[in-house]
């Protein structure tokens, strides 16, 4: 076999790879052009007097509908201003992406955001996702010179650099705060209610969302913090009654997103998409809309009627009185056209928001003609929905309005210009999914390529053994035609135990085959795939994940801290044997005891981390106590105490393999280093899944794989750790608490690789592991490279094949594009990085000289 | 499961493999040379499925009521097919076809084990030779049963609830496999050594078993799918497909091209060497 051709051929699959990833993302992500600066009114806007003067916007993180509306609600007091017609209550539809960021962005400028704003959610960087510079209803507060003041989410602060006169904001670094980063916004509310220099009061409450994350909807903290944030309604609405200077105040409570069962968001599921919306003041009594309070709890979340979040900023600014935004999609909310007495005013309103609908509209079609001369021929094929539904409806509008006269414009016209606004509102939401077909079948062509070179390398390595090779063409054709059905997407989970254990049984097939085994030990070898197999049977139950049976009862999140012994034991007796496995892979000649104090170092971290993160796991046990003896020292020092240790262990295991022969020893001192490590990254339900890897690993040692067998293990158990640890296709599983480790300001490389680790703990040890067991292998030539790169390309290629075919399907941004987001951080960073370079490439440079 | 591949594995590696196949296991079977057992030995599984699709509404319904009901009736079939058409565990080599008469002898002549003679002439003999392994079957599929089970468990079955559904299953799936194996085999070590490896050649016995388990491991590929079908529950699935599987394992392995043939790995000749060393 002519090694470097090969080499070559996989390393230039590997450059295709990010290539065709990268043409692929331009053409699957949309760019949507913005209109730059700020609305202003036209000279020929009628002046309509403005009902409100200020507002109070109360984001409470979370507040899925019926926390407000339902039966169980403890929001009673607002649920009596309800029943006395004082509040308009609606349920705000959320697009998916349902985290915060993106949510903020269309409450605030109305527009539809983009789905790469997910990514910027979570790499929450300072520069790229501010929108400083697009025009919001805040920015036209601001720009008339009135003062804004905000308490609360930081993200706020991020979004809005400089806009804020006064402002506290709140980071949620530990999502078991349920109380402090509440208060923090409560304690403001008296002093600026008393305040008359503002004209808009922001407050973002995050307690009730962190109670979601960590014991769900139904968690006994929901019905107090409901209370809670009642008592802050009852607070501020009676001082709007109350204060002459707030009479003529708005004040609006939402949520910006729901959640779902299990508490967490993201998704697209009813009740991620469903939160509260309701507008407060005593001036809606005059509008006598008394509706029924509470409410029986439905499972679709709709209650009241159902509006869109982006129909927030139009509103706004038509009761405030601003200039709708420019980029804005939302639609006048009619309940409110009654707070005017003339049917000009109301009809002027309407045209305003039809009017600037109509300039998005030309702007992202700038080929489409609303000049009524143009369209009258063509609108007579009666289109009621697209761009040529919303040409018609112009037209229409055109057409009424020439017609009547001024005292009954608003009853005929008016319910045209809703008419259009509606199509508008529909055409352009639909076109943020505006592909560029062309680059996406350039993206799936260079990837295709780039599986394409590798394959006769793959055909040479599997030719050695036909089953293996057939058990390799079952993996890679069922996952790539897993990639077409949503519930396979969001359940990958399952193939991956499913073939896992399919996987073991073989190896049980080999290893009875096995002459040595069969003659000495044949007990022994039922005994060790019996444990790889039950080991493989407990990890699959640590973490429920996906969507299915994502609810159901596991280890980490119901067994173990329902037992906190149990789970406190595990995690120690992990501890120990990362100290033995440390101990031992250190030379005699070394003094080994020195290193035992890392793995205790990286224990005390820990938990001193459950004590902030989830406190409830301690209770109060001896750890507790020896938790508050060790509090002097800050987390961030802690954290940064075992990183430096682990890192002064790499250079040790660096030195050794340069000083001589000591290449296997040098490695098992990287694979302990480094398990130490992903422990340091991983939730403290999780650490017990370390010592069920080392078990594992103690069974595959000794079974003599062959390098295919091998890299085909690890393969598998990479992917199958992935899910084991509790992660998902969803963009709601990321796991972000182990993200600010020893961080203590915010950077975006360092965040980004400590959640990427904390993320692929499994993936990461085994890909470490695999090159130990290659190191004990017989046969030297097999290069995995070749073998992860097809496996890697053809993934890939499969999701951007599934994300082509199907992106017009409903599922397309909530399923398919969150799965794609996935296939690209395990291609490049999982593969390349990791894979190539780290499992690979180090150990390839080590035996060059 | 053995195919073409294997053919040319073999014959790339220099046949090797014939190494591999140990002296004293028993021979591939065959259905017994009567017409009326052959007839049968293809109604058997088609009767089966029509069984398994009949009942298809009822065990969606309430599976473990259905399955518990229906573990006698297959019982009884399982029976009569195997009385039937196959050789009990005792019976001399002549009663399998003439046409692997010669080697069955010779192989069976070491077989350690069920071994009985049988004159052929005293009915209450052969009505013996028969009852004793069909008893000997069952108390070994009842056997088979909580091991199955728990393989089941290990494969991905729920542990701490369905716990009915799943032995009810190994039940019903010990049965299409471990009966027959029971029946023909008897308690012969060496045969269910193979069995544990994967290693006996293919035949109508060893088809039905390795294809009962197979098709219930390819059963479990519609549960997550979110159609939202009653059918979807745990057992259903697994059981139906462990029924077509087996269905397909014992028409396929009788044919030509597969029987006979064992599942073989072609890197055997690394087995060799570590022979020739030893």
């Amino acid at each position: 076999m002519a090694i470097f051709p090969g080499r070559w051929v996989t390393i230039l699959a590997n450059l295709l790879v990010p290539v065709g990833i990268l043409t692929f993302s331009t053409g699957f992500f949309p760019y949507k052009p913005l209109l730059p600066g700020l609305a202003i009114f036209d000279e020929s806007d009628a002046d309509v007097s403005p009902v409100f003067d200020k507002v109070i916007f109360m984001v409470v993180d979370a507040l899925r509908s019926d926390f407000v509306y339902a039966n169980e609600s403890g929001f009673l007091f607002t649920q009596s201003l309800i029943r006395a017609g004082a509040v308009l209550p609606f349920t705000a539809h959320a697009g998916s992406p349902t985290v915060t960021m993106p949510r903020l962005k269309a409450m605030t400028t109305g527009s539809v955001p983009s789905f790469l704003d997910v990514i910027l959610n979570i790499a929450e960087s300072d520069t790229t996702s501010t929108l400083a510079y697009q025009d919001t209803w805040l920015a036209q507060l601001k720009a008339r010179g009135d003062r804004l003041v905000m308490y609360g989410d930081d993200t706020w602060l991020k979004l809005f650099p400089g806009m804020f006169e006064r402002s506290d904001g709140t980071t949620s670094f530990f999502v078991s705060d349920f109380v402090e980063v509440d208060q923090n916004v409560t304690r403001h509310i008296p002093t600026e209610l008393a305040e008359s220099d503002w004209s808009a009061l922001v407050m973002h409450y995050l307690g009730l969302d962190h109670i979601g994350h960590k014991a769900g909807p139904r968690s006994p903290f929901m019905p107090s913090k409901q209370q809670e944030m009642d008592a802050v309604v009852k607070a501020i609405y009676t001082a709007m009654q109350q204060e002459p200077h707030l009479q003529s105040t708005l004040f609006v409570l939402c949520g910006d997103h729901g959640m779902n069962d299990a508490g967490n968001h993201g998704g697209s599921s009813a009740g991620e998409t469903s939160p509260a919306l309701l507008f407060v003041s005593p001036k809606f009594e005059v509008l006598g809309n008394t509706l029924e309070s509470p409410v029986e709890a439905s499972d679709d979340f709709q209650y009241y009627r159902s509006v869109e979040q982006a129909d927030i900023t139009p509103t706004l600014a038509g009761l405030l009185g601003l200039p709708i935004p420019l980029n804005s999609l939302g639609v006048f909310i009619p309940e409110f056209l009654n707070m005017w007495d003339s049917g000009s005013h109301k009809l002027d309103i309407l045209h305003r928001n039809a009017q600037q609908l109509l300039n998005t509209v030309k702007a992202t079609f700038p080929g489409v003609s609303f000049d009524p001369e143009d369209i009258a021929s063509s609108c007579s094929s009666g289109a009621v929905s697209g761009i040529e539904g919303a040409q018609c409806a112009w037209f229409q509008i055109h057409q009424l309005s020439r017609k009547t006269s001024a005292e009954d414009a608003f009853a005929i016209v008016g319910p045209a210009f809703q008419r259009f606004s509606q199509i508008a509102q529909d055409v352009m939401s639909s076109t943020a999914s505006d592909y560029n077909v062309s680059r996406l079948g350039l993206g799936l062509l260079i990837t295709g390529i780039a599986a394409l070179i590798v394959f006769p390398a793959v055909c040479q390595e599997c030719a050695q053994s036909t089953y293996t090779g057939g058990f390799l063409a079952l993996l890679v054709v069922g996952y790539g035609s897993m990639m077409f059905a949503s519930s396979y997407v969001e359940e990958e989970q399952q193939f991956w135990y499913w073939i896992c254990s399919g996987w073991i049984f073989y190896l049980h097939i080999k290893m009875t085959r096995s002459r040595r085994t069969r003659r000495s030990a044949f007990n022994w070898s039922s005994i060790a795939t019996l444990g790889l197999i039950m080991s493989q049977r407990i990890l699959r139950r640590w973490n429920q994940t996906g969507q299915k049976f994502t609810a159901e009862p596991d280890i980490a999140r119901n067994f173990l801290p329902s037992h906190p012994l149990f789970l406190w034991v595990l995690v120690i007796l992990t501890y120990v044997d990362s100290g033995r496995g440390l101990f031992l892979s250190l030379p005699t000649a070394f003094p080994r005891v020195v290193v035992l104090v890392l793995p205790a170092l990286a224990f005390m971290f820990k938990i001193n981390f459950v004590a902030n993160d989830s406190p409830e796991l301690l209770a109060d046990s001896v750890l507790s106590w020896l938790e508050k003896s060790l509090k002097i020292v800050p987390l961030v020092s802690q954290a940064r105490l075992v990183f430096g240790g682990i890192v002064c262990c790499i250079v040790l295991a660096i030195a050794m393999s340069s000083r001589s022969k000591t290449a296997p020893a040098s490695n098992k001192l990287v694979h302990e280093a480094l398990n130490l490590f992903l422990m340091t990254q991983s939730r403290a339900t999780n650490i017990p899944v370390f010592l069920v890897f080392r078990i594992q690993a103690l069974i595959l040692i000794p079974m003599d794989l062959t390098g295919l067998e091998v890299t085909i293990v690890t393969l598998m158990m990479q992917y199958m750790t992935f899910f084991a640890f509790g992660g998902s296709n969803a963009i709601s599983s990321v796991d972000l608490s182990s993200a600010y480790n020893g961080v203590g300001s915010y950077s975006v490389v360092m965040v980004g690789i400590l959640t990427f680790v904390s993320n692929w703990a499994g993936p990461i040890w085994w890909v470490s592991m695999g090159h130990l067991l290659r190191s004990h292998e017989a046969v030297g030539s097999h290069n995995p490279a070749a073998l992860l790169t097809f496996h890697t390309a053809m993934s890939l290629v499969s999701v951007m094949a599934a994300c082509t075919a199907l992106r017009t399907h409903l599922f397309i941004w909530t399923v398919f594009s969150p799965k794609y987001l996935y296939s690209i951080a395990w291609a490049t960073a999982n593969h390349v990085l990791v894979n190539l370079l780290g499992g690979v490439g180090l150990p390839a440079l080590r035996k060059r000289p | 499961m053995a195919s073409h591949s294997h053919v040319s594995s073999i014959n790339q590696a220099g046949s090797p493999s014939q190494a591999f196949v140990e002296k004293s296991s028993a021979p591939p079977i065959n259905i017994l040379p009567s017409k009326l057992a052959q007839a049968y030995s293809y109604a058997h599984p088609i009767l089966l499925l029509t069984l398994c699709a009949a009942r298809f509404e009822a065990l969606v319904a309430d599976p473990v009521q259905e399955l518990l009901a229906d573990l006698p009736w297959l019982a009884l079939l399982q029976l009569f097919y195997v009385l039937l058409c196959l050789p009990p565990a005792a019976s001399p080599s002549a009663d399998s076809s003439p046409a692997s008469d010669a080697k069955a002898a010779r192989s069976r002549s070491g077989k350690p084990g069920y071994r009985r003679k049988n004159s052929g002439k005293n009915v209450w003999a052969a009505v013996w030779a028969k009852l004793m392994p069909a008893c000997l079957s069952l108390g070994l599929t009842f056997l088979a049963t909580p091991i199955i089970a728990a393989l089941l468990v290990m494969f991905g079955a729920p542990l701490t609830t369905h716990n009915y559904e799943t032995v009810l299953c190994a039940a019903h799936m010990a049965l299409l496999s471990a009966s027959q194996l029971a029946y023909v085999h008897g308690v012969d070590g060496s045969v269910w050594k193979e069995v544990w490896g994967i290693a006996r050649p293919a035949d109508t016995v060893w088809g039905s078993a390795l294809g009962t388990g197979l098709g219930a491991w390819f059963g479990a590929i519609p549960i997550p799918l979110d159609w939202d079908r009653p059918w979807q529950a745990f057992p259903i699935t697994i059981l139906v497909g462990a029924y077509i599987g087996y269905a397909l394992g014992t028409l396929l392995s009788r044919t030509p091209l597969l029987y006979g043939k064992r599942i073989q790995f072609s890197s055997e000749s690394e087995e060799e060497d570590e022979k020739k060393t030893n």
